[in-house]
């Protein structure tokens, strides 16, 4: 069969003051029609900037510099603006990341399926209208005639990726390119989307470019796979092929970054050689901890609601009956739970399941509505001095190392801060003291002058890790810490904090919705969902043999990797 | 919504009160009108009755109170230097400070966002650049040497246009506007330019800034992929998405320059509300600054309740949570 697309040495560099970055580099590849291609890549490898070359919508100052991109024999480099456009939406469509950012907030989805219609083709209201219904329907959302009108903050993000998905299939275009578009999405959310993806594409005998980072992702749905690194690909070929018989040394390397190919709590095979030192001695007490394995931050029953608090006339307004309250929203629905010392206890939801409000109510962050946190038999939040002094025994990493670290404060003044409040340290003892703890996580200790906005993401997230180690807690509760990183960036923070966890004795509360990590690292596993632990148990039992039916959908729900035959 | 409609008048009702008592012991601060009022030679006895007949002998507490009392009847006073009631005074210099402002404002926007669209567009191009440049002129420049300027150039020199007044009027709803007629707009013409610069320049900045912001989001990479033109892009997504700073400034800034057309008003001799509180500031004229202060108060809090009652209507995720 010719080919639908054909890349030839493609290049798309972006000029800046330090020189070309060459983002995309010498990429070759063909897509026939019908066919899948998964794009996979770790971020900076140039898979998204392939995409968006494809389509011609590179941001200014980047540009092709060479090479050809040909559509069905016609080459589309160098054809005039408005030729391209013609092409945009009709032939080749998009579909983005984030559905929160694509579509726009203040047009209803009516609207702007009617200015994508319109884009193409003479339409009138109430056609364009009938076509926006059948194409809601098509992506399976139901009751399109009413949700025609809706604004895209009614929707869910799944629902608003389905509309985008919509709007990319309006004029039945030959080639979709798929810019992560599940990446943002709940597991059991990604699982229908790919699942009907899977089914639109058969049907309609659309190509597809799937750009991803995931690779069991790109696996469940790609014919083909072509790996990205530095704007090169560096592999291509069938899916199963490149998968469990990888031919190239990154390919491979990336396959042993994942947590589920390697067992439960060992080091991963990359990320494993980084230096490190040993961390610095403990200054607190530890006389009155209890021993391992005992029972240690025990969670009784907590509550957690959010309600917005009205004016005084909006309560006149409620009381005499014109206006409603505002709905009550139950974060946690009463929680019991125990973590033991020195245990990791892995706390498992998709988003809205109340997972992060629970671990921020053990960190102490936040005040539960009713019941209660003790550690060591001591209530956590209880105000007062003895309570600051049990708060600094928990300490919180948090999801995104770009907001969580503050960027006008040198790194070393954000290691030292809270140690020096909790005269943890001296004055003088507070630089070799950051030091050495930037040594612990792995970074040279130089660092310390520094400002964040000087690292990339998983050097920050070391950072975080080492500003709550230098508290000198006794728990850690992790929220999210690997969400945002790369594979092979995520296995060496996995590996940090398997490390360190064992020669601290530390007390993971570990945070996360990806199931194969938290299987990686946790010893126990509590599953939430709309606020209440579903199950609960060690995590090789729960995950082999899962009891609640939500465990059980939402492990069906994982895309997983073929397994390589050994 | 009902009940935060509602709410905001409450609030409205409280700052007036709140700026009538500040204004009235602010103003009795200032001078004894009664100085400026009668002759310097006048005899004490007569001295004496004027100062009674304003009860300006009485207690400042009892005069306040005198003074809400005829408030709530509907009575702001009589102006001492005009020998009118005051409510008359500002409802006739009312409407020519309105259609003043308004042609400002309006221009302003017509003209400046989207030109301010453009240079956030083309960032880089030369006319965007000359834009920018125009809007740090505008921002800068002083604007009693530009009305000047202007009268300079168009009245004396050129003589196109006349150097200050009102133009012709005609009675629209009993009231007397001028934007009717072409005498009126030639008086119009550069007063309302003069007011118009430095919100013309603000308009430019904020829809550029927007813009700029707006053409690197998702969202418009979005509509373009799936191949809306540029002109639909700008004109149904980015307009839409960078409306709500703009009412912002819009209504900000219609207020007050409602309130403080000053400037430009003495210098076209503009007899509008502006000219008017200044010469009763100088002649002390205690009753039309009062009644004055408060109706931009209330002007204050009534635009900007029609501010935040647009926005509802631009975003619609404004709309839900006071449905």
């Amino acid at each position: 069969m010719s080919a639908l697309l054909e890349v030839t040495n493609l290049k798309t560099w972006f000029p800046t003051a330090r020189g070309e970055v060459k983002a995309v580099d010498g990429v070759s590849f063909s897509i026939t029609p019908g066919e899948v291609l998964g794009l996979v890549g770790e971020s900076g490898s140039g898979k998204s900037i392939t995409g968006f070359s494809i389509i011609g919508l590179i941001d200014e100052p980047g540009r092709v510099v060479e090479g050809s991109i040909k559509l069905e024999g016609r080459e589309l480099i160098g054809l005039p603006s408005h030729e391209l456009r013609a092409i945009r939406g009709k032939t080749i469509s998009m579909v983005f990341q984030d559905p929160m950012m694509t579509l726009n907030p203040v047009l209803s989805i009516g609207t702007q399926i009617k200015l994508a219609l319109e884009a193409h083709e003479k339409i009138s209201a109430a056609d364009a209208r009938e076509r926006a219904i059948k194409a809601l329907a098509q992506v399976r959302i139901t009751e399109p005639e009413q949700k025609v009108d809706f604004f895209p903050h009614q929707f869910s993000g799944g629902m608003r990726q389905r509309v985008a998905i919509a709007i990319a299939l309006l004029h039945r275009p030959k080639l979709i390119i798929c810019d992560e578009p599940t990446t943002a999405l709940d597991v059991s959310v990604q699982a229908e989307i790919l699942a009907e993806m899977k089914e639109l594409v058969a049907e309609l005998g659309t190509a597809l470019i799937w750009i991803s980072h995931d690779l069991a992702v790109v696996s469940s749905l790609a014919d083909r796979v072509a790996v990205m690194r530095h704007g090169h690909i560096v592999e291509i070929g069938p899916a199963l092929g490149v998968l469990t018989k990888p031919q190239h040394d990154y390919t491979r390397a990336l396959l042993d970054a994942l947590p589920s190919r390697a067992k439960p709590g060992q080091l991963l095979l990359r990320g494993a050689g980084i230096a490190d030192a040993a961390p610095p001695p403990r200054k607190s007490a530890t006389a009155n901890l209890p021993p391992l394995g005992s029972p240690y931050l025990v969670i009784e029953n907590a509550v957690k609601r959010f309600q917005k608090p009205a004016g005084f006339f909006r309560n006149i307004a409620i009381k005499s009956g014109i206006a409603q309250p505002a709905p009550v929203v139950q974060a946690v629905d009463g929680v019991s739970i125990t973590l033991k010392r020195g245990e990791v206890l892995g706390l498992v939801g998709e988003s809205g399941s109340g997972k992060s409000t629970l671990g921020r109510m053990a960190a102490g962050i936040m005040v539960p509505t009713a019941g209660g946190v003790l550690l060591n038999g001591k209530p956590v939040m209880s105000g007062g001095r003895s309570a600051r002094k049990i708060t600094t025994r928990i300490q919180t990493i948090f999801q995104d190392p770009f907001a969580s670290l503050n960027g006008r404060m040198r790194i070393g003044d954000i290691l030292a801060e809270g140690p020096l409040a909790h005269r943890l340290v001296t004055r003088a003892e507070a630089p070799q003291y950051v030091q050495e703890w930037l040594a612990a996580v792995g970074l040279d200790p130089t660092f310390a002058n520094r400002f964040p906005h000087q690292f990339s993401g998983g050097q920050r997230q070391r950072i975080a890790i080492a500003r709550a180690l230098a508290m000198q807690p006794d728990v850690v509760v992790c929220d999210e810490p690997v969400a945002s990183l790369d594979v092979s960036i995520q296995a060496q923070i996995i590996n940090l904090l398997i490390r360190l966890r064992s020669e601290l004795d530390l007390s993971l509360v570990f945070i996360s919705h990806d199931l194969s990590v938290v299987r990686h690292l946790c010893d126990r596993v509590a599953i939430m969902y709309r606020g209440k632990i579903v199950e609960e148990g060690e995590a090789g039992p729960i995950y082999d043999n899962p009891q609640h039916d939500y465990t059980k959908r939402l492990l069906a729900a994982v895309p997983v990797l073929p397994q390589a035959a050994e | 919504m009902f009940a935060f409609i509602l709410q905001r008048l409450w609030q409205a009702v409280i700052v007036v009160f709140a700026m009538s008592a500040l204004v009235f012991c602010g103003v009795y601060a200032v001078g004894n009108p009664i100085d400026v009022l009668i002759s310097p030679d006048a005899t004490q006895d007569i001295r004496a009755a004027v100062i009674a007949q304003y009860g300006l002998d009485q207690p400042l507490w009892h005069q306040y109170f005198a003074f809400l009392g005829r408030l709530l009847h509907g009575d702001f006073g009589r102006s001492l230097v005009y020998n009118m009631p005051v409510s008359e005074l500002i409802l006739s210099r009312l409407p020519a400070t309105l259609e003043l402002t308004l042609i400002a404002v309006i221009f302003a926007s017509l003209v400046g966002i989207p030109i301010g669209m453009y240079a956030g567009y083309r960032p880089h191009s030369i006319i965007s650049r000359a834009i920018m440049a125009i809007s740090i002129l505008g921002f800068s420049v002083p604007t009693f040497w530009f009305g000047l300027m202007l009268i300079m150039v168009f009245a004396v020199q050129f003589g196109i246009t006349p150097a200050g007044g009102r133009g012709e009027t005609v009675s629209l709803f009993g009231v007397e506007f001028s934007f009717l007629t072409a005498d009126g707009w030639a008086h119009l013409v550069l007063p309302a330019l003069n007011l118009s610069l430095f919100k013309f320049s603000l308009m430019i900045r904020l829809a550029r800034a927007g813009t700029r912001e707006l053409m690197l989001s998702d969202t418009v990479k979005f509509a373009r992929a799936a191949g809306l033109s540029e002109f639909t892009v700008l004109s149904r997504h980015v307009l839409r998405l960078i409306s709500i700073p703009l009412v912002t400034v819009f209504g900000l800034e219609l207020a007050s320059t409602l309130a403080f057309a000053v400037v430009t008003e003495t210098i076209f001799s503009w007899p509008g509300l502006g000219k008017l509180i200044i010469d009763s500031i100088t002649s002390l004229d205690r009753p039309v600054m009062v009644a004055y202060l408060m109706l931009v108060a209330f002007l204050f809090i009534v635009i900007n309740l029609v501010v935040d009652l647009t926005y509802a209507l631009l975003d619609p995720r404004l709309r839900k949570g006071r449905a």
